[in-house]
């Protein structure tokens, strides 16, 4: 009787996730950071001889997150995981593209040992007996720091993915409630119908054309939809729940409106790659790994302005900056950005403008009747707004615009605030990107698709694109980490390739800690009173 | 070029065989036009290539190492093409006047996010800088970022703070556009930016040649190679 305690007591244990294994915080702090758990600093020697330590000393740089390894020129880390540093080099079935990885273990690999492992950190000696090449640091470790990160290697990306199962790749896509309806659609339409297009093609089949060659990913792709509700406040539980009821491998594209900050955050937590989603206030985050972006967005144009109101303020004699926007809308935030940029410099006063997020057009025109000549405004208006400023520029004001959320050349600008108003324009001209517009994403609704939503279909194919030859370069390894580090070096290889690849944005790349992949703009302004015709004023600016 | 395979459920053992064949034939051949591509390694090459993979087909990169060293030593001769880059401080450097004031000149290219090659490289500038002591100020010390975009000057700042760069010692970024110029110019361009190589360069004066270690030159080996240069001239 005594046993139903115990039972009991188990039970408890169990469900509060005591019995989970403890995370290796020790190996982790070694392997992605450099600090030993005596809180000094990794030492190891590099390639000339020279003492490197802490984050210099890392795994985490070379070997990437997931163990995988990365490459660069002709140095290749190897996946330094647990099953690839002790199993031999052998056909699984499971992992039957083992030997033709990117990242390749030689086929005589001989497994390790935890000696063999240790020596090899510490002084070089692979586990054939023969030194490593020399890009491999040699390291300065104890027997019990080497023993947590061999255990940390042994548990690194051992797990097998979620939303992977054998023969299917589930994704998910997220949209926030706010998010405009027309967009919604569009986007859709090419997760859909790109989805469809993954899945109808007997791979086996599959014609491929002379740059396309990969590994065939033959697992098909399902796309879960998460459309978010009610408060920002609750978006993250939701997420939280929706990942728990449908387990996806990663995120792609998304739809958001105002703020993003939630997903962001979901994201980093889950651990979940959440790819290129269109949303022009993304978040601005350094030591997020997951979420990936296109641009910027109104941060970027905001440091655009930024400098461009650095720059000129004296030769346009501004005296007054007034950033008008909606209270609760993206650009509260780009303004807020703008004023700390420039608060010490020589920009005498801002004003912020802050109109009520159920305003309607008269509030606009009451709020801009004070405008004076030195008076810069700053217009973070969407197109509802724009078409409802006065018809006359009141004062004469040096005006800026955000090209983004105004409508870009399609924006309702009228014809008198044409001839003032300066653009910021982050992505690649019209003019310029016009022969990439020729992306394979097929006929909307047997339509076309309205103008305010073109960007977000180009964009869309492209996330979906990126993913598609991702994973193709995966060889088969779905793990979450590794899809990111991918990306990284996927992202430059389409940029370079030409084609649509990089779609509204002359350049798209990533690299080691970079999560933004387009990093500049143009200023422009419309050539005409009316249609879409813009001007560069500026060559393509990185702020 | 990626490896292509068929789904190999049906398919028997030797025409598995034959299959791999054909794939390292296309391979073979597929690496002469790709530049960016280390794929695979040829069965029985040793362990200890592992991590120095050579590329099938790109010779002329083809490490003979000496003896004791982790690099190759060629000279040749540049024409640096007429660019502004942007120094670290943001004012504007026009090329090749930057390189010609008469120093000795000592050269890399490495970008800031770069985790394998380059931090190497920048440690070997710190310490040649730190070697060099007093005598740093009579040098050149360039390092011109091959990503200008990510590499803004205020990045470079940051980013030369950590190597403890003197003021002889400047870090350059620029226009896409006039990187790639100057990287091609020095024979560093290799398209994608994680394809570039390791390489110091260094000349004594202008209209001599440059001197190209490709590899990983200890800091005593690149002053060796820079006292030689003064040496001469």
């Amino acid at each position: 009787m005594r046993t139903l305690p115990a039972i009991f007591i188990l039970l408890v244990l169990l469900a509060s996730g005591a019995w989970a294994a403890p995370v290796n915080l020790n190996g982790e702090n070694i392997y992605r950071y450099g600090i030993l758990p005596s809180g000094e600093p990794l030492r190891a020697m590099n390639a000339a001889g020279i003492v490197i330590e802490g984050k210099d000393a890392s795994c985490d740089p070379c070997h990437s997150r997931s163990g995988l390894g990365t490459r660069e020129a002709q140095f290749t880390t190897l996946p330094i995981t647990g099953k690839y540093l002790f199993n031999p080099s052998a056909w699984y079935p499971e992992d039957k593209y083992y030997k033709y990885g990117p990242e390749l273990i030689a086929p005589d690999h001989v497994p390790y040992t935890d000696e063999t492992l240790a020596r090899s950190i510490s002084d070089g000696i692979g586990s054939n007996g023969r030194e490593l090449g020399v890009i491999m640091p040699r390291y300065e470790l104890n027997k019990a720091d080497m023993a947590a990160l061999i255990d940390y290697l042994k548990n690194l990306s051992a797990d097998n993915a979620p939303g992977v199962t054998k023969d299917m790749l589930h994704f998910a896509t997220i949209i926030t409630p706010d998010a405009d309806p027309t967009e919604r659609e569009v986007m859709l339409d090419i997760l859909n119908r790109y989805f469809a297009g993954k899945n109808l093609v007997d791979s086996s089949k599959r014609r491929l054309s002379s740059n396309e060659i990969g590994y065939l990913v033959t697992h098909k792709w399902q796309l879960h939809v998460w459309q978010l509700s009610g408060a920002p406040e609750t978006w993250e539980q939701q997420l939280h729940q929706k990942l728990a009821a449908e387990p996806v491998f990663a995120v792609i594209s998304g739809l958001g409106h105002r703020t993003w900050a939630p997903v962001h955050r979901f994201c980093e937590q889950a651990s979940i790659p959440c790819l290129l989603p269109n949303v022009d206030l993304p978040v601005a985050d350094t030591t997020s790994f997951y979420p990936i972006y296109f641009s910027g967005g109104t941060l970027l144009e905001a440091q655009l302005i930024s400098n461009r109101l650095a720059q000129e303020q004296a030769l346009l004699k501004i005296k007054r900056v007034v950033h008008v926007f909606r209270e609760g809308d993206i650009g509260e935030e780009a303004a807020k950005a703008v004023h700390l940029a420039t608060s010490s410099d020589s920009v005498p006063e801002t004003v912020m403008m802050a109109l009520k997020a159920d305003g309607a057009g008269q509030d606009l025109s009451d709020a801009l009747k004070n405008t004076v000549a030195g008076d810069a405004l700053v217009l973070w208006l969407r197109p509802r707004d724009i078409a409802a400023l006065p018809a006359a520029v009141p004062g004469s004001p040096v005006v800026f615009m955000s090209g983004l959320m105004g409508g870009e050349e399609y924006s309702p600008l009228p014809p008198a605030w044409r001839k003032v108003t300066h653009l910021t324009y982050p992505f690649d001209l019209p003019e310029r990107r016009k022969p990439r517009m020729n992306f394979p994403h097929g006929r909307y609704k047997g339509g076309k698709v309205p103008a305010t939503a073109l960007r977000i279909q180009a964009d869309t194919y492209i996330a979906c694109y990126t993913l598609s030859t991702t994973l193709a370069n995966m060889m088969g390894r779905y793990v979450r980490d590794y899809l990111v580090e991918r990306i990284e070096l996927m992202l430059n290889k389409m940029a370079t390739a030409g084609s649509f690849a990089t779609g509204y944005y002359p350049l798209l790349s990533l690299a080691y800690g970079q999560r933004f992949a387009s990093k500049g703009g143009y200023i422009v302004r419309f050539a005409d009173p009316s249609g879409n015709k813009l001007v560069a004023e500026t060559n393509w600016i990185v702020p | 070029m990626e490896l292509f395979m068929k789904n190999q459920k049906s398919i028997s053992n030797i025409r598995r065989h034959i299959l791999l064949l054909v794939s390292c034939g296309i391979l073979a051949t597929g690496q002469a036009l790709a530049a960016d591509n280390i794929f695979g390694m040829k069965p029985g090459e040793q362990q200890q290539h592992m991590h120095m993979d050579m590329a099938p087909g790109s010779h002329e990169h083809h490490h003979e190492m000496a003896a004791a060293t982790n690099f190759k030593r060629t000279e040749d001769t540049y024409t640096v093409p007429a660019v502004t880059l942007v120094r670290q401080d943001g004012s504007k450097a026009p090329f090749p006047a930057e390189m010609d004031d008469g120093k000795p000149v000592i050269l890399d290219f490495t970008y800031t996010t770069c985790t394998v090659i380059c931090p190497v490289l920048s440690h070997t500038f710190a310490k040649v800088q730190e070697k060099l002591g007093n005598e740093a100020s009579k040098v050149h010390m360039m390092t011109i970022s091959i990503d200008p975009e990510f590499d803004t000057p205020a990045r470079l700042v940051e980013f030369s703070k950590k190597f403890h760069a003197g003021p002889q010692w400047i870090h350059y970024t620029g226009t896409s556009g006039d990187i790639v110029a100057i990287q091609n110019a020095f024979d560093v361009y290799r398209g994608d930016k994680m394809n570039h190589p390791p390489v110091i360069l260094l000349r004594a004066t202008p209209g001599k040649p440059w001197v190209r270690l490709e590899g990983f030159a200890t800091p005593d080996e690149v002053i060796r190679e820079y006292r030689k240069l003064i040496d001469k001239s």
